[in-house]
Formats: C-alpha cells, sequence, structure tokens
C-alpha cells in the first residue's frame, strides 16, 4: 500500500511538471539529457511553427507537448517512450513547412510550354551541312536626293537593279537580280548605312525567301523598312542603304554553327579559367599548407596559434559557395571572366589548402630519416625524402580540384563570369532553346571527359 | 674503433630512454644490441651517428668526437656510418635506382643532385651495390612494387653506396619472416667479413648465437650485460627479456 503511494507520488509530480516545462518531469527524474533533448525540440519546434504562422503546424508541438508528459509518467513508472513519436512529428512538421517554403505548385506546369522548349532542344545547333554561299548587293538612296544615282550593280556576271533608284520609308520598291544560282532559295534583306539588318519579310519580322528562275534571275517588290532610318542622325539627309541577296547551297559534309562556334569557344574559355584559378590557387595554398600541417606546427605554442589560424581561415573560406564569393567578386572588379576566375581561386585556395595539409601530415617520417643518416644536407633531404611523397598526391589533388572548377566555372559563368555558363545565360534569355542543348551537350562533354582523363592521371600518380 | 662513454638519453616528454650506458667496439666487429622493446636499442644506434642528439655523454669514432661535431662535420660523419632499418625507410613512390642513388648524396655535387643529375660512374656504383644483394634487375622499378625481404635489400645497396666502414642495423629482420632474416643477415655477415663494423639490433636468441661476435644487452636504458655471445645461454636471455622470454623463444623457433 504505502509502495504505492510512494510511486504515484513521483507520477504525479513528473506529469505536471512536464506540463509546466517540457523535459522537467524526465530532468527530475534523473534523464537530464532526455528532457534538455525534449525541452530543446519543443522550443524548437514552437519557434518554427510560431515564424511561419500557419495554424494547422501549431498540432505538433502540441502533440509534442503531450507526449513529453506521457513519456514524464512512463519515466516515473520506469518505462521511457519510444521517441518515434515525436521524430515523426517533428519531421511531418519540418517537410510541411518545407513544401510551403518551396510553393510546390503542380497547377502552374503548362505541357504545351514544356513541349515547345524540349522539342527544339532534341535539335541541338551545333553543328550545320557544310555549305557556299552566293551573294549580291546594290545601293539604294533613301529618302531621295534631287538627282539620285541609278540603282544598278555589276559583279561577275550578277546583275541587281532597283527601280525606283530612290525612295522614301514604306515605298514599295521593284528588286531583280540575275546571274544567281537557278533555282535556289534566295534571302532578301535590308541593310542599313551602319549595316543593321533589316527583314523585309512578312511584317519586317520574317526572311523574305524568294527562288530564282531558271536562269538563275528573280524579281520582287519590297518596302523600305519602317525602321530603316531609326538610327539615322537626321531622317532628312539622302542616305545609302543597300539591298543584298544571299544564295547558300550545300558543298558536302558539316561544319560548326555559329552557335557551335561560339559552345567550342565557351567550353575552352570555361576549361582556361578553371585552369587558371587552380594554378593561382595552387600558389596561395602550397605556404598555407604546411602552416596548416599539424606535425610541422605543434611543436610549440607560437607556431600552434598560426597553425589554429590558418586552419580556421581555410575552413571557413571552404564553408562559403564559390558562386556566393563570385557575387562578391562581380561586386569589386565588375562583371566578367576575371570575378569568376578570383571567386573559384579564393574557394580552391581553401580546398586545396587543406588536402595539401593532409598530405603533409601524412608524410613518412621513415625515409626522412634514412636520407639524414646518409649525410644528405638539409635541402638535399627534403628534395629526396619530402618532395617525393608530396609531389604526387598534390599534383593528383590539383587535377582534381580542376575538375571540380571546370563544374563550378560553368555554374559562375551564370553571374557574369564568362565561359559556357554565360552563353547559357545569354541563350535562354533570346529563347534559342538549340543553342541552350548544345551547351548543356558541351558541358556533359567537358565534365566526362575531364572526370575520366583526370581519374586516370590520378591513378598514375598515387 | 668506436667508443660510447656514459651515454644518456631523456626525451622532452621525459623518459629516460638510455642511462649511463659505455661499451666499445672494436673494427672488424658484428656487434648484436640485445633488450626488450622499448629498452632503448634504436635510441642508442641513433645517437651514435646522431640523428638523436644524448642528452649526456660522448660518442667517440676513431678518436673524433661525433657528439661535439659541426654540423658539416657531422654530414661527413654520417657518410661513412650506413645505416638500415626496420621498416626498410625507402621513398617508396621513387624507384629503386633512385632509393640506391640517395645513399651517395654526401658524396656528390649537392647542386647536381638536386636537379636530379647523376654521375654515370654512381649510377654504375648503383647497379653494383643492387648486384651486390641480387636485385640489379629491379632498378627501375618503384620501390613499393618490391616484397619486403627485397625492399630491405635495397636499404643494404643504399648503405653500401656510402661506402661505409660502420652500418648500424636497427632491427633490420624484425619485419621479416625466418628464412628471409637469414638472407638478410648474411648480406650484412658478407660486409663484416670484408671489414666492415656492424652494430646490429635483433630479437631472436638464434640469429643473436649464429651472427653475433659479442652482445650488448639493454634493459630500461641500462646496460644489463657485455659479452661474448656463448656467454648467453637460455638463463641469461630470461634474465635480460624478463617475463616475456618465453614468447620469444617460442617465435625464434
Ligand atoms: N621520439 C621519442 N619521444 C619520446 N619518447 C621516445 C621517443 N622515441 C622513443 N621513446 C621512448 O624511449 C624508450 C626507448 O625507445 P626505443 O629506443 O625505441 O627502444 P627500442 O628500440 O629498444 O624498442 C621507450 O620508452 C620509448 O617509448
Ligand atoms: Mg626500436
Amino acid at each position: 500500500m504505502n509502495n504505492e503511494a510512494a510511486t504515484r507520488r513521483p507520477i504525479a509530480r513528473s506529469a505536471i511538471a512536464s506540463a509546466l516545462i517540457p523535459g522537467l518531469g524526465q530532468i527530475l527524474l534523473g534523464q537530464r539529457y532526455r528532457g534538455v533533448g525534449i525541452l530543446l525540440g519543443f522550443l524548437v519546434m514552437l519557434g518554427t511553427v510560431v515564424w511561419y504562422k500557419d495554424p494547422v503546424w501549431y498540432l505538433s508541438p502540441v502533440l509534442i507537448w503531450l507526449w513529453n508528459i506521457w513519456d514524464a509518467v512512463g519515466l516515473a513508472g520506469g518505462r521511457a517512450r519510444s521517441l518515434l513519436l515525436p521524430v515523426l512529428v517533428g519531421l511531418a512538421a519540418a517537410y510541411g513547412i518545407g513544401w510551403q517554403v518551396v510553393e510546390i505548385d503542380f497547377r502552374n506546369a503548362d505541357l504545351d510550354r514544356a513541349a515547345a522548349i524540349v522539342r527544339p532542344m532534341a535539335h541541338p545547333d551545333f553543328i550545320q551541312p557544310r555549305r557556299e554561299r552566293k551573294q549580291m548587293w546594290v545601293q539604294v538612296q533613301v529618302p531621295c536626293s534631287s538627282e539620285p544615282p541609278t540603282a544598278r550593280r555589276e559583279e561577275e556576271g550578277k546583275v541587281a537593279t532597283v527601280i525606283p533608284d530612290c525612295g522614301v520609308v514604306g515605298e514599295t520598291l521593284i528588286v531583280s537580280v540575275n546571274g544567281m544560282w537557278p533555282n535556289t532559295e534566295t534571302e532578301v534583306t535590308w541593310r542599313t548605312t551602319i549595316g543593321d539588318l533589316k527583314l523585309v519579310g512578312e511584317g519586317e519580322s520574317q526572311m523574305l525567301v524568294v527562288t530564282t528562275d531558271d536562269a538563275g534571275s528573280l524579281t520582287t517588290t519590297i518596302r523600305v523598312p519602317s525602321t530603316a532610318l531609326v538610327a539615322a542622325p537626321d531622317p532628312s539627309l539622302p542616305q545609302f542603304h543597300r539591298v543584298y541577296f544571299d544564295q547558300y547551297r550545300p558543298i558536302g559534309g558539316v561544319e560548326l554553327s555559329y552557335i557551335g562556334n561560339e559552345v567550342l569557344k565557351g567550353a575552352l574559355d570555361t576549361v582556361a579559367m578553371a585552369l587558371l584559378a587552380t594554378g593561382l590557387a595552387m600558389l596561395f595554398a602550397i605556404p598555407l599548407s604546411f602552416l596548416a600541417a599539424h606535425n610541422l606546427m605543434g611543436g610549440n605554442p607560437i607556431t600552434y596559434v598560426i597553425y589554429v589560424a590558418v586552419r580556421t581561415l581555410l575552413n571557413i573560406l571552404r564553408s562559403i559557395e564559390a558562386i556566393i564569393v563570385a557575387i562578391v567578386f562581380v561586386v569589386i572588379v565588375g562583371l566578367g571572366p576575371f570575378a569568376g576566375m578570383l571567386a573559384l581561386a579564393l574557394h580552391s585556395v581553401a580546398a586545396l589548402g587543406k588536402l595539401y595539409s593532409e598530405v603533409i601530415e601524412g608524410i613518412d617520417p621513415g625515409p626522412i630519416e634514412a636520407i639524414r643518416a646518409t649525410g644528405a644536407n638539409w635541402v638535399q633531404t627534403v628534395r629526396y625524402a619530402v618532395i617525393p611523397q608530396i609531389v604526387p598526391p598534390f599534383t593528383a589533388f590539383t587535377i582534381y580540384r580542376w575538375d571540380i572548377n571546370v563544374r563550378s566555372a560553368t555554374i559562375i559563368g551564370f553571374v557574369g563570369g564568362g565561359g559556357l555558363g554565360f552563353l547559357l545565360v545569354e541563350l535562354i534569355r533570346v529563347n534559342n532553346m538549340r543553342g541552350v542543348s548544345a551547351v548543356f551537350i558541351a558541358i556533359a562533354v567537358v565534365v566526362i571527359v575531364l572526370d575520366y582523363f583526370s581519374a586516370k592521371l590520378r591513378e598514375r600518380l598515387v | 674503433m668506436l667508443r660510447i662513454q656514459n651515454l644518456s638519453k631523456t626525451y622532452p616528454g621525459g623518459t629516460q630512454a638510455l642511462k649511463n650506458v659505455s661499451f666499445e667496439v672494436n673494427d672488424g666487429e658484428f656487434l648484436v644490441v640485445i633488450g626488450l622493446s622499448g629498452s632503448g636499442k634504436s635510441t642508442l644506434l641513433r645517437c651514435i651517428n646522431r640523428l638523436i642528439d644524448p642528452t649526456e655523454g660522448k660518442v667517440y669514432w676513431d678518436n673524433v668526437d661525433v657528439t661535439a661535431a659541426p654540423p658539416t662535420e657531422l654530414r661527413q660523419i654520417r657518410r661513412r656510418i650506413g645505416m638500415v632499418f626496420q621498416q626498410f625507410n625507402l621513398v617508396k613512390r621513387s624507384s629503386v635506382m633512385t632509393n640506391v642513388l640517395s645513399g651517395r648524396l654526401g658524396y656528390v655535387n649537392p647542386w647536381m643532385s638536386l636537379i636530379g643529375l647523376w654521375p654515370q660512374d654512381e649510377k654504375k656504383r648503383a647497379l653494383q651495390a643492387l648486384g651486390r644483394v641480387g636485385i640489379a634487375d629491379k632498378a627501375g622499378e618503384r620501390a613499393d612494387a618490391l616484397s619486403g625481404g627485397q625492399q630491405q635489400r635495397v636499404g643494404i645497396a643504399r648503405a653500401l653506396m656510402q661506402d661505409p666502414k660502420l652500418i648500424l642495423a636497427d632491427e633490420p629482420v624484425a619485419s621479416l619472416d625466418p628464412v628471409l632474416s637469414h638472407s638478410i643477415l648474411q648480406y650484412l655477415e658478407q660486409l663484416n667479413k670484408e671489414g666492415i663494423t656492424v652494430i646490429c639490433s635483433l630479437h631472436f636468441l638464434d640469429l643473436v648465437h649464429r651472427y653475433a661476435t659479442r652482445v650488448v644487452a639493454l634493459k630500461d636504458g641500462v646496460k644489463v650485460f657485455e659479452g661474448s655471445a656463448q656467454e648467453i645461454d637460455r638463463a641469461k636471455f630470461k634474465e635480460i627479456y624478463g617475463e616475456e622470454a618465453q614468447e620469444v623463444r617460442a617465435a625464434s623457433m
């Protein structure tokens, strides 16, 4: 009887204590860590749901609070309750809040739009059939002067004419050319005095394409483009514009397209930028790594302080994403590959410094002792016992870092860092999905090829 | 002749590894140092070529005070003292050839050695040294591609490059199995017969009896015995090795 009363009292006491302050009951029962853990978990949960102000989630701290009382009662009776329940509640709340924060909403998804993006991506703009061009042009005056010259030009058996010899904006002109390739599509375009290309097809937004006849001639009408004079300093001043006729025909084989060329250049830029950043980082990381090596610096208090300082600095630098650093550098040195390169270099100094210092810490002292014993001097000992132990792993880590930097460089290009990333942003902006697709492929190829060779090279070094 | 006088070594941590050790080694001897692990054998050998500086006492070699030698002179002393290690202490990533050549660093032009240029006759000498230990064909391989016994032979070839008058061998066969142990010790014995003094630490009684011309025993840094190998019987061995003697005997069979 007495016994029962004695056990019931702590049960009630623990339940009340835990109801007042979650975890207190457990602490009073001697489960200090459990109690503190429950209190912290409860507070974090409460803080989170209050922060996000979504009433639904108030349920979770309440559930944890109830579980905590139940646990205190169980504990007083000598049996702890499973932690599974509060952990599940906590996870559910965390995922729920996360879902809301990310604003997952499939209603906005649009299959047609997706298809419009994905379809051109199946045809990456990288290469095109090799072709040759036949070109002809003729000058035409806009607006008319008092005595306009004849709008007629001859070249290598080709003749191009415009009737009348001059015109004003919007006026219809008859243009004709002969001596071109027969039965071939011909692009007719307008170029202003300063060389701006104007389309003269449907609505001035499409290319006018006319096919030549059996004799290689064509005649068609165009309007002087409405925007022909927008860039002119004085629209009333007569100036010479040009009408161009361009024909293309395949001559067998393929060649890099314009975008393909840009992609190739971007890939090289990216690899070079990563290489430069890695090299620069290596220069700084090598001396720093010696300062961050415990076996060299642990000996006396002063060097130990330097060791701790350098280590801490490297750890902080390493924890900041290169792209964040890139944004900072863009502010400092301006938009362009230089900012991206510096950001990569800074991040790499930290990463390489740490890896190098671990190599130094792993040096086998045996060979050093053996070389000293031969009567070698200090420099010879470093050359024959230390260098052979650190150079191959240093090189391996550097190649590995370069590999990583190439990936980062493509991302950093997004914030104006040049290379493939920058090209990608540009192409997305003008909605050139075939170009985007080409860039994707280039990134994949560069990364895979580099990954393969860096792995092979590293294999041989270690 | 090597004279060791009142040698003591106290490590920074406070461990007294050697306590007032004195003995002499005549030219041409094969002196074996025995003692339990931690008794100070390695410390003693390293004090002789000053890889470790003794706290007190003197080491005289041919009446030159090694313990007082300034750096340049010390390096000249060291280059005539070859050293062989339990863990071989080869540079694993370097070629066998480079490992052997590095035994010659005390002799060659330091600048040339720094850029890795070795005279032809040094390379020939290295091949000869490798030939003497029977592995001339391994010259081009990476050191860590060799087996333990082969690596220790490279270690001996490296010591040979020093044209040594004295070889210090710190438990040269402790990492090898018994058959290989004999083949390695026979190389040292051969060199000893050609006039090189050998100081070697060993663990097994049968090896001590087979190779030693004289024995010094250490116990907790104190010299507890000095005399001929024949004087060491099982009882004496047990005295030096204490309770662990049983184990050691078993292992040596
Ligand atoms: N570098 C060192 N620093 C501190 N104590 C050491 C060092 N080297 C050896 N000792 C200690 O000195 C004692 C003798 O060691 P050692 O000469 O290696 O003995 P042995 O070679 O006979 O095993 C041991 O107690 C060992 O722990
Ligand atoms: Mg030892």
